[in-house]
């Protein structure tokens, strides 16, 4: 190590919290990575906390900054201030690489006493390679110095079948981060994914986005309500399609509710819905079973139909056809084979996207709760008969995930689909991205299921905790650090990571012109 | 005003002498009530031949009926469909079209900006403005669609046509019917009525943006699929349209073709014998005389081969009681002991090689070089010569033997081991 490249050197402090002494003319940040070498093997720090240190006792140091400022002494300087005056570093250890073969280990020991410190280079990070089937989601960073030599690659198998979470406040660059996700999931088939798009920000409709990945054509299909753009398809899901099972967990149904939807269900089977919008509800109530007593009451019969209108935005025309005014559902013959196309999509490693931007929040979640529940029976089936191996990889990225495995929502109701992949989808490489500003209300038991977090900034303290708490690997010194990350900054904690990794997303729209659909200038052969 | 819409009509599909007899007829009948009706023209988006160049037989007939149609006075305007394409004009339709029966509709032009444009014709009868795309090889389709200029075709004012061959996504009802299908919007936006080929089922729907897409599906039957269709009851047939500025109706006018008697078994958790049992007392039932008969077995046996269902003998007796043709359908029959497991690969070559070595171990042989890798090599050998197709000039009675040979040298037999 040349003294140029020195930034510090340890004096002290205990294994989790070191401290070194800034070298003069140095600036270290929070962040920063840093390296101390040793036989064969070399460490890597992390500074957590920056505060002064001097020779100086505080008093003396309070008057003479008195005399400075009350008597307008203007040239009192110290006697070689480097030496008085410093700034002193507490540092962490996140991992022991050892030379010879770039093994990375959980550091179990100190560095030496008195040990130079260097700063972290693009040649301590040759470990981080590319492996087969990997996701890109940045670079390495140390403190807000970026090394674009250093990117970061995560086993997309793995991780996406381990779930992900996305914890995020508006404004610190989720969406980008999403689309960089995505972008590269797109290079290969070997990872299938659900979208639900409650923004239409992924396709890139208007500007930049998914569509312009050169392989988008052969591993995207993109899905939205109305005018589709050219090439997109129309997302109309038959009414057909839907059970009342969907319905659990997703929407506030009492218990008559559900026994009258089940009772319609089996009376008309697949076109259950449109019966039910068209049953007289006074009637139905007054219809009595064996017993003689009325098997619900209008009442409820109401409430379930208006439940119903309001939920699918469903309206009746003159002649008794039943179609929703988004023209999502359909009652008549169009969308039967939507959810089914959509999962063979996902079983062939495509990205599914679908706008549900002018769906409600429970319509939404219906229409992703009909798709992920055949998702999920079929890699079951799947792993039955011994074929899992050969699927992709299947996530579903779902936004505001609260909503469906919010521990309010898991208590009041039933288990929807959506907490039964967090808790037993890894099971059949069916998993979830699930992206939210308030983790603190996600259960510990899911939060501990989701092993791979992609954490940007968040300035609330109570997110923070539950984000730290529920971490791969130790973030405890990492509050502060959590709290000042910038638009873009991340942090990566992940069992398939060997330490909580600092990174920086890249622009989407850099990528996009870097990598997407370069413009064909030439004819094409008509015949 | 009035036009006819028929689409699929496959001509020269059948192979069986009574079910060339049905398709002719069928073709003939759609044609002549066409003439009666007096419709004011016909458009055959895609596939009214199943190959370019079909036999003399088939272009014998067809020319004399179009030659009909043409002396009515009625224009017939067609694109390709998939199986009737040449990207060469190298098509019997082109034959036609350069006598005068029929007209080519697509008038693309490529453009220096990657662009394909597609020029309108003009009925001169009604000005109906008709243009339209090919139905292309898997892939370029899409391509086009992709490339089309399309604010020309859609600002276009007056009553207007578009023809296109090829399955759309969206107007999708069976959950079976996969493959190369594209979504509605590749198709320019406001026409008065779309024209389609390709999907074999009649399906009328409308969309904002798309009013009047239709398919009137085969009149007989373009795949061996439709005739089981045909068995369950589906209606084959054209389509009418009545317009004006706008169009006022679409009609579908059936015509009937021929009986039929379909026999459907599940085999699922049963032995061959049952099924046999089941085939019998259900055949002796019926009465196949003059009818097309199907036969559907599928499901999984508990054991035996599927090869232990026994269809000749079924096949023999419903022939012998003159059925018209006895068509069997095992494609979905398999058994629980020999059960072919997927493989997948990167390529042919690999998927093959997958599928036998997957596979090979659930056989028991007492010769070891049908076996293990010897036996994946074998299958292998006898696959790639079993592909080989007819060579050019090669006649049928010579190519059968030509290839018996080779897979009795594969395999190390003499034509006269016993």
């Amino acid at each position: 190590m040349d003294e140029i490249s020195i930034v510090g050197q340890v004096v002290g402090g205990s294994f989790g919290d070191i401290v070194i002494r800034q070298k003069s003319g140095t600036n270290l940040e929070i962040g920063d990575l840093m390296i101390a070498e040793e036989n064969g093997s070399f460490l890597i720090l992390q500074v957590f906390a920056l505060e002064y240190g001097s020779q100086i006792q505080d008093k003396m140091q309070q008057m003479m900054s008195g005399v400075n400022l009350e008597q307008g002494i203007v040239d009192a300087n110290f006697y070689e201030p480097e030496f008085v005056n410093y700034v002193l570093a507490r540092i962490k250890p996140l991992a022991r690489v050892y030379k010879e073969n770039n093994d990375v280990k959980i550091p179990k020991s100190l560095p030496s006493f008195f040990n130079k410190l260097r700063l972290i280079s693009k040649e301590d990070l040759k470990f981080l390679q590319k492996e087969k089937d990997s996701i890109f989601v940045g670079y390495i960073r140390s403190g807000s110095k970026i090394i674009k030599e250093a990117e970061v690659w995560l086993p997309a198998e793995d991780v996406f079948s381990h779930h992900v979470l996305i914890p995020a406040t508006t404004g610190r660059g989720k969406s980008n981060l999403v689309k960089t996700i995505l972008w590269h999931v797109l290079d290969t088939n070997k990872v299938g994914a659900l979208v639900l798009d409650a923004h239409d920000e992924y396709f890139g409709r208007s500007g930049v986005g998914l569509k312009d990945h050169p392989r988008a054509k052969e591993n995207m299909v993109y899905y939205t309500p109305s005018n589709p753009p050219v090439g997109a398809n129309r997302l109309t899901v038959n009414l057909q399609s839907i059970r009342p099972e969907h319905f659990e967990g997703i929407v506030d149904f009492s218990d008559p509710q559900f026994q009258a939807i089940r009772m319609a269900f089996r009376k008309s089977r697949s076109n259950w819905i449109r019966e039910l919008m068209l049953t007289d509800a006074v009637d139905a109530g007054m219809e009595s079973n064996s017993q003689g007593r009325a098997e619900f009451a209008a009442a409820t019969m109401m409430v379930v139909q208006r439940k119903l209108r309001l939920l699918l935005s469903l309206e009746k025309d003159e002649e008794g056809v039943v179609f929703s005014r988004h023209e999502v559902f359909d009652s008549t013959t169009k969308g039967l084979n939507t959810v089914d196309d959509i999962v063979k999509d996902i079983e062939n490693g495509k990205v599914v996207v679908l706008d549900t931007s002018r769906l409600g929040d429970e319509a939404e979640l219906l229409v992703g709760n009909i798709i992920a529940s055949k998702l999920l029976q079929k890699y079951k089936d799947a792993k039955a008969s011994g074929e899992l191996d050969r699927k992709p990889v299947a996530t579903i990225v779902i936004e505001e995930a609260p909503r469906v495995i919010g521990v309010d929502v898991l208590t009041s109701r039933n288990d929807n689909i959506y907490s039964t992949i967090a808790k037993e989808g890894r099971k059949f490489k069916v998993g979830l991205t699930a992206i939210t500003q308030l983790s603190s209300v996600i259960p510990k038991t899911i939060l501990a299921n989701m092993n791979t977090k992609i954490i940007l900034g968040n300035e609330m303290k109570q997110e923070r905790e539950a984000i730290i708490a529920s971490a791969s690997q130790d973030l405890s010194e990492d509050d502060k650090n959590i709290a000042s990350l910038d638009k873009g900054e991340a942090i990566i904690t992940s069992i398939f990571v060997p330490f909580a990794m600092p990174i920086k997303i890249p622009l989407f729209e850099d990528i996009v012109r870097e990598k997407g659909i370069k413009n064909n200038t030439g004819k094409t052969k008509v015949f | 005003m009035l036009f006819a819409h028929l689409s699929d009509i496959h001509l020269g599909f059948q192979k069986h002498e009574s079910l060339q007899k049905i398709e002719q007829q069928v073709f003939e009948k759609a044609m002549d009530e066409c003439i009666t009706r007096k419709v004011d023209f016909v458009l055959i988006p895609g596939d009214l031949f199943h190959v370019n160049i079909p036999e003399m037989r088939v272009q014998k007939f067809a020319f004399a009926k179009f030659r009909q149609v043409h002396d009515a006075g009625i224009p017939i305007y067609v694109v390709y469909g998939s199986h009737d394409f040449s990207p060469v004009s190298n098509s019997v339709i082109d034959l036609l079209a350069e006598i005068g029966y029929i007209t080519k509709v697509t008038k693309a032009t490529s453009n220096d900006d990657d662009t394909i444009s597609l020029d309108f014709l003009i009925d001169k009868k009604t000005g109906t403005k008709i243009a339209g795309l090919s139905g292309l090889k898997v892939g370029k389709d899409r391509e086009w669609y992709e490339k089309l200029d399309r604010s020309s075709l859609e600002s276009e004012s007056g009553f207007k046509i578009f023809l296109f061959h090829g399955g759309i996504s969206d107007m999708k009802t069976d959950t079976g019917m996969d493959g190369d299908l594209m979504p509605l919007s590749l198709l320019p936006k406001g026409f008065s009525y779309y024209a389609g080929g390709h999907m074999h089922k009649f399906n009328h729907q409308s969309f904002d943006g798309y009013s009047h897409v239709v398919y009137p599906g085969t009149p007989f039957a373009g795949y061996h699929a439709d005739l089981e269709d045909n068995a369950n009851g589906q209606k084959r047939g054209f389509v009418l349209v009545e317009f004006d500025d706008m169009v006022k109706s679409v009609k579908f006018v059936e015509i009937p073709n021929t009986s039929y008697e379909i026999i459907e078994i599940n085999a699922d958790n049963r032995k061959a014998e049952s099924i046999n049992q089941e085939l019998a007392e259900k055949t002796k039932d019926i009465d196949p005389a003059d009818k097309i008969v199907i036969i559907k077995v599928s499901g999984e046996l508990t054991s035996g081969k599927t090869a232990d269902v026994d269809i000749s003998t079924i096949r023999d007796n419903l022939n012998e009681r003159n059925a018209l043709i006895v068509n069997i359908s095992k494609n979905q029959l398999t058994s629980k002991e020999y059960s072919i497991t997927e493989a997948k690969g990167a390529n042919k070559e690999e998927i093959e090689t997958n599928v036998f070595s997957e596979n090979i171990g659930q056989l028991r042989f007492d010769y070891p070089e049908l076996l293990g890798d010897e036996g994946v090599k074998l299958g292998k050998k006898l696959l790639s010569e079993l592909a080989q197709p007819l060579l050019e000039n090669e006649k049928k009675n010579e190519y059968i033997p030509r290839i018996r040979d080779n897979v009795l040298a594969i395999l190390g037999l003499d034509a006269n081991d016993s």
